[in-house]
């Protein structure tokens, strides 16, 4: 994921949301991706960091904006501010805690639901390393049923439960360890090749969704009658 | 007088709990004490008592600075304040008087403009006042020489040495000349006297709690400083940030050091125009701590309970929340740069101090970038004053920032783009043609008070000023930073070029903001200097008042955007249940169901608004004022942050009676129609009165309090906390609604009454049973009895209604569901299995007892109708609830009859002396079929199974009909009652009775029998219930001897099946023809027992009821016509009676059998 822009290569902007529950490891997820670094002990993000970076395709380079959101439940109604416009999603759960899965499909139904149409929504199951697939990097379900119980994993929820989900919804799915970097890029990579190339023509990328998002805007802050001349998107 | 003004704002401080949000409807016109409180940032428990204008003289500072030999001293003209324990004096010359205008009251000038500390002045404890003298003075003077306690930590152990040495002895003193006539100089000082003598005893506390300042230490001679220090936060020991040199820290303390000799230090500190310029030079890093807790005014909230912080951690050792984890999770990662947090001590101070607030504010708990915050908290001061300085924070100067909705950060966001639109448009164009969302940068500035976004010894200046001029600086700063930054900014397009703006920005504030300015001194002023200039002179018109109009104004959008953020989610969220319901309903109970919830914690204010004006009227005329002003509390509101998300049973009946009819109550204690008046006085007076005072139910209809109601909560209620959730109501519903799926309606009602879920529902659940069905369908199946359009597709499916008068489809349908009532119990009985193989209808009955029986039966048709009747149901509850329901009361004198109906039968005979003729009658009858019901034989227990419910319910097509789509159609969840039929329920009922009325068919059988159950209406409520037991007994009875002789007849007939018996319904035609001259008698009897207007009211519901339920036995059988006459003529004779005893409440009801709403004459 060097910065190797080659210059004859499109380049396009691609606004990126991360959601999920508390400490998931949102943050660690971008930072792994953005720096290849990894902090035990990471400041919480306050409402939401915003980082870049750029993602080489074969036929063009992809920079994502990345916009990692506060996973304190309080703070989600502060996540329609930031999801708005954005044409990818990562919502991301703990592979160890099963209510952080049940927060992600929360997540996943705002988005579906609020977010602009036609937005690409990757689940991603983290924390890989705490789990016997983690430690093989092999991620293969075979050996889940069986070593589950007698090593210790702290796996808790399964691939298949999860995988069949993100294809009932149509997601992306992926299962990462930010702290081993297993899949991590993969899943930017994945998330570069789903962007319909049609909402990349403009400078920022985002030019044609816009227009959609824009009207899409309306419904997402409910800004009602009441307040109709306020500016869209704001305070949720 | 002291005691009771105080009481009245003590009344409208509890009448005003948001007060310190700011953000309430009572902003607009804010209390005065609120005002008052924030003006001296005193404490809620401080009030305006007296105040009057004054004159403060602090005198030369000659004792320390020589050199001011001959200066008068410093004279400021302004107002002094008298509060529980305070004494304020401010050059602000606002009033908090009752009697003062709001805008004398708000008319705030100097920096904080009523945001804060404000004007030159002091706010004194009463505690910190040494002594008070009445100066001698030419000219009537009336001046008062104040000494305050300043100066006596020097003094212990004064040995005489010290006591020479006038700096260390020297007292602060000033003084203070009140204007004004002197009987209110003389109020004033007597109010004075009063506090202070009252403050004596907190001299012990004050002295703890200043000991924990700095200044304390500071001034002490330097040969007392060999004690530690008290403690200036972590500072002290991992050193502060930024270079103490380049800071200026030692000049700084120097000047302050004099500045805390000359004018008192921390509580007795006296506000010159020197101590704002201070302030805003920077605070020296050891008394920042001292000074942000003055004046901010946390050292008041420390002073009034010193040990909170210590006795909290102790209260709570040990335990775990939810708080606690978050914290935990972000130990670790609070201001992980300051090398003091890298340390298990700063660590650990950080922990106890937000998990110690965690548990006194419950309600906010843990916010990430509180842990931001108090870190940076810590560095300055001690946990103890963090802790306070915390609260300060989240009730006072950021209120809502950190609540659970962040409702407070969300609307300083949109007050913040006003201001930016306002002030900086061209920007602000920009801002909204590039699409870059402004708060996305700025909610952290806000949310954190700019510690994480700029350098640490910048976010502390920045801090300094915050504390003492309020809220409005952190919008002057946010401006300044826009401003200064405008050029990039008009450049960049996107969220991130605009970050990175911003960014670079803070990094480089240390540097000259004019590096190549020829000009040395213009060359040194930092970018944080310029932005300090910016900030205070540029937007000077930024202030406290303009930011609390702003937030009013955008109060009601950010809220509703929370609170539909919230609905969507929550809805979202309901899990599978919900999906058997619509969108729409989901929706619509989701605002029934907060909308009862912050109701009727709406009401709870006002009943206690009330309260405390009955208590203050009575002594003070002004208080309904008081309370007028207070009607705007927003208390509950979803988007406010945490309140009631759980319904408690009363509220489940609001809640149920805002979408079903049968929820309705029909005998609203606090009475809206005449009649109803009259007749409520009578029966209802036991209970109304507490009724009334407990739960009011505003606007809407009172619920109904039916057992069917608990049964369904409690079926609701599943994990038994005695409240639902949201969760549980869509749950609950979903079940009912959702499915449309008669078989699972079925098996819910079964389970319903299946108390202990053996699968086995007894006599008394069956009785049970068909009184909820009753219940539920009182007010007609769909419970519309106007005929909508869902009653009249009902009634066309109903093929077996014969109803010409095609005005009252729904009578029709109401008398055949009684009947299907009735016959759902007889084939209940009928097919019970009996719990003991031995338990057989053995009982050779003859077919004279039958006819006895029979005889008994007649008058039971409406006895049994009186099961659906409005006061009956409280009754029919009484026998049914359980010992130590709320009727416990009412129901002592009904003891007797809770037992089984069989064994009521003896103790209910007695009383009815009245219809001695009838009674002896039913005796007779009772007797007989006593010994032949079996059924009703408590020594012969009996039970239906799901499946026998199901053949029951399903042989009777109403009944069928009525499981099928009725029940479930009765929740209107997202119509709504209409306004005609939700408007009252008692017009409802009267239309309910007036049809029964019209019906007039069987009216001498309803009238007769009502003789019974018209006991009910007459004032003796004892015999009135027992009335309604006895018809409910004797109901049972009638059943019985029914399934008895069915039994009979099944023995001789191969035919037992689920067709109704067509004889057995004839038979109970005839049954009730022959009744009607017998009960006449009985009729007369009744009448005569007074409260006539109303007992017919009551009564002509019964007869209706009744009626209906005779005449849909009739029709069932289709051989009613000549019955119905003569129960016509019937009525009609018991009608005269009743016209004699000058009711005219009948007089139409004899036009005929079948015309129905008729009116009321009287």
């Amino acid at each position: 994921m060097a910065d190797s822009a080659n210059a004859p290569k499109p380049s396009s902007s691609v606004k990126l949301v991360l959601l999920g529950e508390a400490a998931v490891g949102k943050s660690s997820l971008v930072l792994r991706f953005v720096n290849n670094d990894f902090q035990e002990n990471k400041e919480p993000t306050i409402g939401a960091a915003f980082l870049t970076q750029k993602c080489n395709l074969p036929t063009r380079t992809i920079k994502f904006e990345i916009w990692d959101t506060a996973g304190q439940e309080r703070f989600a109604s502060l996540a329609p501010m930031y999801y708005r416009n954005a044409q990818a999603a990562l919502v991301v759960y703990d592979l160890t805690k099963p209510t952080s899965l049940v927060k992600a499909k929360h997540w996943v139904a705002e988005l579906q639901r609020q977010a602009s149409p036609g937005i690409v929504i990757a689940l991603v199951g983290n924390k890989l390393d705490l789990t016997n697939d983690g430690n093989g990097e092999g991620a293969e379900s075979g050996g889940e049923g069986a070593s589950a119980e007698d090593s210790g994993d702290a796996r808790k929820v399964t691939t298949e439960e999860a995988k069949t989900y993100a294809e009932d919804e149509n997601l992306l799915f992926f299962e990462t360890s930010a702290k081993t970097g297993y899949n991590v890029t993969e899943v930017f990579t994945a998330i570069a090749n789903a962007i319909p190339e049609t909402s990349l023509k403009s400078a920022r990328g985002a030019a044609a969704s816009h227009a959609a998002s824009r009207a899409e805007e309306q419904r997402v802050n409910l800004n009602g009658p009441r307040d109709p001349n306020a500016k869209e998107g704001c305070a949720c | 007088m002291l005691n009771l003004s105080s009481f009245v704002q003590r009344a409208q401080q509890l009448l005003d709990p948001t007060q310190g949000l700011n953000l309430t409807d009572s902003d607009k016109n804010p209390s005065k004490a609120s005002l008052f409180q924030n003006q001296f940032r005193l404490p809620a428990s401080q009030h305006p008592l007296f105040e009057i204008t004054a004159e403060l003289t602090i005198p030369p500072s000659n004792i320390t600075q020589g050199d001011k030999n001959g200066d008068r001293g410093y004279h400021y003209a302004g107002k002094l304040h008298l509060s529980e324990s305070y004494l304020c004096f401010s050059t602000t010359p606002s009033s908090f008087l009752q009697s003062a205008s709001t805008s004398t009251a708000s008319a705030f000038t100097g920096q904080t403009h009523g945001g804060g500390p404000s004007g030159n002045g002091f706010s004194f404890p009463l505690c910190s006042i040494r002594r008070v003298e009445r100066l001698h003075s030419q000219n009537f003077q009336f001046a008062l020489a104040i000494t305050t306690w300043n100066g006596v930590p020097q003094e212990p152990g004064k040995d005489k040495d010290a006591t020479k040495d006038k700096r260390e002895t020297r007292e602060q003193r000033i003084t203070i000349q009140l204007a004004g006539p002197r009987v209110s100089c003389e109020r004033f000082c007597d109010g004075l006297k009063k506090g202070l003598r009252g403050a004596v005893g907190s001299v012990g506390r004050l002295r703890k709690v200043v000991a924990e300042c700095y200044s304390e230490y500071l001034l002490r001679p330097e040969d007392k400083k060999n004690a530690t220090p008290p403690d200036a936060g972590l500072g002290m020991l991992f050193r502060y940030p930024g270079d103490p040199k380049k800071l200026r820290d030692r000049a700084k303390m120097r000047l302050w050091a004099e500045y805390l000799r000359d004018n008192g230090r921390n509580v007795t500190l006296i506000r010159q125009p020197t101590f704002h310029k201070l302030i805003r030079v920077g605070l020296p890093n050891r008394l920042r701590g001292e000074i942000w807790e003055l004046t901010s005014g946390s050292v008041y909230l420390r002073l009034e309970n010193p040990t909170l912080y210590a006795d909290t951690l102790a209260k709570f050792s040990g335990q775990e929340s939810l708080a606690i984890d978050e914290i935990e999770k972000d130990l670790n990662r609070s201001l992980p740069e300051y090398p003091g947090f890298q340390s298990e001590e700063g660590i650990g101070r950080l922990r106890r101090v937000l998990t110690a607030y965690s548990w006194v504010n419950p309600d906010v708990g843990y916010c990430q970038a509180m842990n931001i915050v108090v870190a940076a908290l810590l560095i300055y001061m001690s946990e103890s004053q963090a802790f306070f300085l915390l609260s300060a924070l989240c009730d006072r100067l950021v209120p809502g920032y950190y609540s659970t909705t962040m409702y407070g950060t969300l609307l300083d966001q949109k007050v913040f783009e006003s201001c930016v639109e306002k002030t900086m448009p061209i920007l602000w164009e920009h801002l909204v043609k590039s699409d870059v969302q402004l708060s996305v940068v700025s909610l952290p500035w806000f949310l954190s008070l700019y510690v994480n976004s700029m350098p640490l010894v910048f976010a502390f200046r920045v801090l300094d000023v915050f504390f003492v001029e309020g809220p409005k600086v952190l919008f002057q700063v946010g401006l300044a930073i826009l401003r200064i930054n405008g050029e990039e900014l008009l450049d960049a397009t996107d969220d991130g070029a605009f970050i990175s703006v911003l960014k670079a920005y803070f990094a480089r504030l240390d540097e000259s903001a004019h590096p190549k300015s020829e000009n040395p001194k213009l060359r040194a002023v930092t970018r944080f200097q310029e932005l300090m200039v910016v900030a205070f002179k540029e937007f000077s018109g930024i202030t406290h008042s303009s930011i609390m109009e702003l937030r009013l104004k955008n109060k009601d959008a950010v809220l509703n955007n929370i609170e539909s953020f919230a609905k969507r989610t929550a809805i979202r969220n309901l899990g599978p249940d919900s999906k058997l319901l619509s969108t729409e309903e989901l929706a619509s109970l989701y605002d029934r169901f907060y909308g009862v919830l912050y109701e009727r914690q709406q009401r709870d204010h006002i009943i206690k608004q009330q309260e405390h004006a009955r208590r203050s009227k009575s002594s003070r005329p002004r208080a309904t004022e008081v309370v007028s002003n207070e009607e705007g509390v927003e208390k509950g509101r979803v988007g406010l942050g945490p309140s009631t998300s759980l319904m408690d049973y009363d509220a489940f009946r609001e809640f149920l009676a805002g979408m079903a009819k049968w929820a309705i109550s029909d005998s609203p204690t606090t009475p809206r129609l005449d009649s109803f008046a009259e007749k409520d006085r009578g029966f209802y007076n036991s209970f109304r009165k507490s009724d009334v005072l407990m739960s009011p139910w505003g606007a809407g209809p009172e619920p109904a309090d039916h057992e069917f109601l608990q049964r369904l909560f409690r079926k609701w209620d599943v994990d038994s906390t005695s409240a639902l959730t949201l969760q549980n109501v869509v749950t609950g519903l979903a079940r009912i609604k959702g499915k449309r799926d008669i078989m699972g309606t079925i098996t819910y009602f079964f389970e319903l009454h299946d108390d202990n879920g053996d699968g086995k529902v007894d006599r008394e659940g069956i009785l049970r049973m068909s009184e909820a069905l009753l219940f539920l369908t009182r007010r007609g199946l769909e419970g519309d009895l106007s005929p909508s359009n869902s009653t009249l597709a009902l009634n066309g499916l109903s093929d077996g209604v014969n109803s010409p008068q095609g005005d009252i489809p729904g009578q029709s349908l109401n008398e055949r569901f009684l009947g299907s009532v009735s016959a759902f119990i007889r084939r209940c009985f009928e097919y019970a299995d009996p719990d003991h193989p031995n338990n057989h209808y053995s009982g050779p009955a003859d077919r004279g007892e039958i006819e006895e029986s029979d005889d008994d039966q007649l008058a039971n048709p409406d006895a049994f109708a009186i099961g659906d009747d409005d006061d009956s149901e409280d009754d029919l509850l009484e026998m049914d609830s359980p010992p130590g329901s709320p009727k416990a009361a009412k129901r002592s004198d009904t003891s007797s009859n809770q037992a089984p109906p069989s064994l009521q039968l003896n103790s209910s005979t007695a009383p009815s002396t009245l219809n001695s003729d009838a009674s002896d009658r039913r005796r007779v009858s009772r007797a007989q079929s006593e010994k032949a019901n079996i059924a009703l034989d408590p020594s012969n227990p009996l039970h239906i199974t799901l499946p026998t419910f199901r053949m029951v319910v399903l042989a009777d097509e109403l009944l069928e009909q009525f499981f099928e789509s009725s029940f479930p159609a009765s929740f209107h969840i997202t119509g709504g009652l209409t306004s005609s039929s939700s408007q009252t329920p008692t017009s409802a009922l009267t239309t309910f009775s007036s049809l029964g009325m019209g019906a007039g068919r069987a009216v001498g059988a309803a009238l007769g029998g009502g003789s019974a159950a018209g006991g009910a209406g007459v004032p003796a409520g004892g015999r009135g219930l027992r009335g309604v037991l006895d018809n409910i007994v004797t109901d049972g009875m009638r059943v019985a001897a029914e399934v008895r002789r069915r039994m009979e007849e099944a023995q001789k007939e191969l035919e037992k099946n689920a067709l109704p018996g067509q004889k057995g319904e004839d038979d109970e035609d005839e049954d009730e023809d022959e009744a009607i001259p017998g009960f006449e008698g009985r009729m007369t009897a009744g009448r005569s027992s007074a409260t006539y207007g109303g007992d017919a009211e009551r009564r002509s519901v019964r007869s209706s009821d009744r009626d209906l339920l005779a005449g849909a036995d009739a029709e069932a059988s289709d051989v009613n016509l000549p019955g119905a006459d003569e129960a016509e003529t019937g009525g009609s004779s018991g009608r005269q009676e009743r016209g004699d005893s000058a009711s005219t409440r009948s007089g139409n009801s004899g036009t005929g059998g079948k015309v129905v709403g008729v009116e009321f004459d009287g």
